[in-house]
C-alpha cells in the first residue's frame, strides 16, 4: 500500500464511487447517444483486459483521439492499469503524430478508428472488443508516474511532450473542486476540446469523479452552433469554453437565455471584458471566471470570478486572470529573475504541486524554462510561461501579452517560428515570415509573409498541411520585395502585421 | 423565389468564400465536404448569404442547419 497516493483519493477513488453510486445515470452524451455509468465501466473493463493481456513494455501507450465513448474509456482504463496516455489526433498529419508516438516511446496504441492508423504497433482496436466482467479497482502506482503526456508545438519542426505526473493531475483536480465549483449527478457538463488539448481533461474528469454527465462535440459540427444547441436543448449547467465561441455567438446574444447555466470558465485566450458582460445577460444565474494556465502548469492553475454587480479588474480590456489555485505558486521576475514589486510588469513564473517534472527528454528545454528560486524560505522550482504580467496590491495577476513568438489559434498553443520552419524547409532558401493577426471576429489567424515576387503558394500549403495541424496552416498569403528591418536590423513583424 | 434561382445566387457566395472556383452546390453538401469549412468561414458564409438576400439568420436556424439543403429550406422560408 503506498501512502499520501493522491491520485488514488482524488480522482481514481471518487470515479470508483461514482460509478457504483450512478450506475443508471448517463455519464456521456456523444452525439446524441447517451452512454450510462454502467457502459462506461463495461467498456472500460474490457480496454484493461486487452491492455493487461498486451503488457506493453512502456507506460507510455497512445491514444487514437476519436470522438466516441471508447477513447475516453481508454483514458480511465489506462489510469487504473498504472499507465499514461498521449493523444494523438487521427486528422493531424501521420508523420506528426508517428514522431509523438516515438518520442514517447509507445509500443502499443489504443485506437477505435474503422481503419487503424499505426498498423506498425501492437493496435488494441477498442471497438470490437467483448466485455466479461467488471474491473475497476485500481493497481497501487506511485504518485510520481505519469498520468498523460501532451504534445505542443515546439520552435524546431519537432513536437515536445509535456508529461503531467498523476501527483500534478490529482493537485489540479483537488484545488478545481476547491474552487467552490460544484457538481453531482443532476449536472450536465460541455466537452469542447480536442483530447490532444488539455483543456480537455477538466472537462471529461471533473463530471465523472461527481456522477455529472458530459456532452462533448462531434468533429463534424460547426462548434459553436452544436455548444448554442446543448445550452439551449439540454440545459447544460457547466461549461469551459475558449472565448473565442462567445465572439462567435455574440450577434446572437439576444436569442440566448440560459437559466440553467451554474458555471461558465474560460480559459485558453486573453478574455475580453465587454463581451463577458454581455455573455453574463445570457445566463443570468451563472458564475463566470476567467482561469489561465499552460499545459505545463495542468490544465490551469489561476482563476478570477466575474463581478456581475461592481467594478472588475482587467487591462487594456482584458479580464484578469487573477490568483493562484491551491498548491500553485506565482510570482513575476524581471529579466535578472528578481521579484518585482507589485504594479510592476515581468514574466509570470509558476510552481507548486501542478508544476510538470519537465519537458519530456529535452534537457536543453528543461535548462531555459524551469529555474529554482527562494519562495517562502525554501527552494522551489518554477516555469518561465513567457507570459507578460503584471500583479497589484491584492496578487491578481492582469495578463498584458507574450515575451516571444508564441501565439494561441483556437486554444491551441503555436510557435511562429515552427510555421516558418517548416515553410522556409519548401521554399528553399525564400524567406518567409508567420503572422499572428486579428480577424474581424476577433479571432487570432495566422498569415504567411513572402519575400518574393507572387506565385502560386497551394504547392506550399499542401507541403505544410502534411507537416502540421489544421490550425497551424496559415489562411492567407502576401507577397513583399525585402523584408522591413526595425532599427536592431531584425526583420519589423510589426510592420508586416498591417498586411492583414 | 425558385430553388434553381437561389443555387444560382448562392454558388458564387460559397466560391467566394472558400476562394474554389469550381464549388457546386448540392443539398447535401455540409462543412464534411469542405475542407476549408470551418467555425470562422462558417460565420463568413453566413454573414455573405445575409447580405445576399438580405435576410437574417436566427442562431436556432444556424444550430439546425446541418447541410446546403437546410439552408436553402431556410432561405426560402425568410423570403
Amino acid at each position: 500500500m503506498i501512502s499520501n497516493n493522491t491520485f488514488h483519493s482524488e480522482v481514481l477513488q471518487p470515479f470508483q464511487i461514482a460509478s457504483e453510486k450512478y450506475a443508471t445515470s448517463n455519464a456521456f452524451c456523444i452525439n446524441e447517444v447517451f452512454y450510462s455509468y454502467k457502459q462506461l465501466g463495461e467498456i472500460i473493463s474490457s480496454i484493461r483486459a486487452s491492455v493487461k493481456a498486451l503488457k506493453p513494455g512502456n507506460d507510455n501507450v497512445g491514444l487514437v483521439a476519436n470522438d466516441d465513448i471508447e477513447t475516453y474509456a481508454a483514458i480511465i482504463a489506462l489510469w487504473l492499469e498504472g499507465k499514461c496516455y498521449v493523444p494523438v489526433n487521427p486528422e493531424t498529419p501521420a508523420e506528426r503524430n508517428r514522431n509523438v508516438l516515438t518520442q514517447a516511446g509507445a509500443t502499443v496504441v489504443i485506437d477505435s478508428s474503422e481503419q487503424v492508423l499505426f498498423p506498425e504497433l501492437n493496435v488494441i482496436r477498442s471497438k470490437e472488443l467483448s466485455f466479461s466482467k467488471p474491473d475497476l479497482e485500481p493497481v497501487q502506482v506511485a504518485d510520481d508516474a505519469l498520468a498523460y503526456i501532451f504534445f505542443t508545438s515546439g520552435t524546431t519542426g519537432v513536437p515536445k511532450g509535456v508529461p503531467i505526473s498523476r501527483a500534478n493531475l490529482a493537485g489540479f483536480i483537488k484545488a478545481f473542486f476547491e474552487l467552490g465549483i460544484t457538481m453531482d449527478s443532476s449536472d450536465k457538463c460541455l466537452q469542447m476540446f480536442e483530447l490532444t488539448f488539455d483543456l480537455s481533461v477538466m472537462s471529461y474528469l471533473a463530471p465523472l469523479l461527481k456522477g455529472a454527465c458530459v456532452y462533448t462535440i462531434p468533429k463534424n459540427k460547426i462548434k459553436f452552433n452544436y455548444i448554442a444547441d446543448l445550452v439551449e436543448d439540454h440545459q447544460l449547467t457547466v461549461a469551459l469554453m475558449v472565448p473565442s465561441i462567445i465572439h462567435y455567438l455574440r450577434p446572437y446574444f439576444d436569442e440566448i437565455n440560459s437559466q440553467s447555466m451554474k458555471f461558465s470558465l474560460f480559459c485558453g485566450e486573453a478574455l475580453p471584458l465587454d463581451v463577458t458582460g454581455e455573455w453574463a445577460a445570457c445566463i443570468p444565474n451563472a458564475r463566470i471566471m476567467n482561469v489561465y494556465g499552460p499545459t505545463e502548469d495542468t490544465i490551469f492553475c489561476t482563476h478570477y470570478t466575474f463581478s456581475r454587480d461592481s467594478y472588475n479588474k482587467a487591462s487594456n480590456g482584458l479580464v484578469s486572470i487573477g490568483k493562484a489555485m491551491n498548491g500553485t505558486f506565482t510570482i513575476i521576475i524581471n529579466d535578472n529573475k528578481e521579484l518585482v514589486n507589485a504594479g510592476e510588469k515581468g514574466e509570470l513564473c509558476l510552481g507548486g504541486v501542478q508544476l510538470t517534472p519537465g519537458y519530456w527528454k529535452n534537457e536543453e528545454k528543461n535548462k531555459e524554462a524551469f529555474f529554482y528560486t527562494m519562495y517562502n524560505g525554501a527552494p522551489a522550482r518554477f516555469y518561465k510561461t513567457g507570459d507578460l504580467c503584471l500583479a497589484d496590491e491584492e496578487v491578481d495577476i492582469m495578463y498584458l501579452g507574450r515575451i516571444d513568438s508564441q501565439v494561441k489559434v483556437q486554444g491551441f498553443r503555436v510557435e511562429l517560428s515552427e510555421i516558418e520552419f517548416f515553410a522556409k524547409e519548401f521554399l528553399n532558401k525564400v524567406n518567409a515570415v508567420a503572422i499572428a493577426f486579428t480577424n474581424q471576429l476577433h479571432n487570432t489567424e495566422i498569415g504567411m509573409v513572402i519575400e518574393s515576387t507572387e506565385f502560386n503558394t497551394r504547392p506550399l500549403i499542401e507541403y505544410m498541411k502534411t507537416k502540421m495541424p489544421g490550425y497551424m496552416i496559415p489562411t492567407q498569403v502576401r507577397f513583399i520585395h525585402s523584408f522591413p528591418l526595425n532599427t536592431n536590423g531584425k526583420i519589423d513583424r510589426k510592420l508586416l502585421k498591417e498586411k492583414f | 423565389m425558385e430553388k434553381e434561382e437561389i443555387v444560382s445566387r448562392l454558388t458564387p457566395v460559397f466560391r467566394k468564400v472558400f476562394a474554389d472556383s469550381t464549388l457546386v452546390i448540392t443539398d447535401q453538401l455540409s462543412a464534411l465536404d469542405v475542407e476549408k469549412w470551418d467555425s470562422l468561414s462558417h460565420m463568413l458564409l453566413i454573414a455573405e448569404v445575409e447580405n445576399e438576400f438580405t435576410i437574417k439568420f436566427k442562431l436556432k436556424d444556424l444550430n439546425k442547419m446541418a447541410n446546403v439543403g437546410d439552408m436553402i429550406a431556410i432561405i426560402e422560408s425568410k423570403l
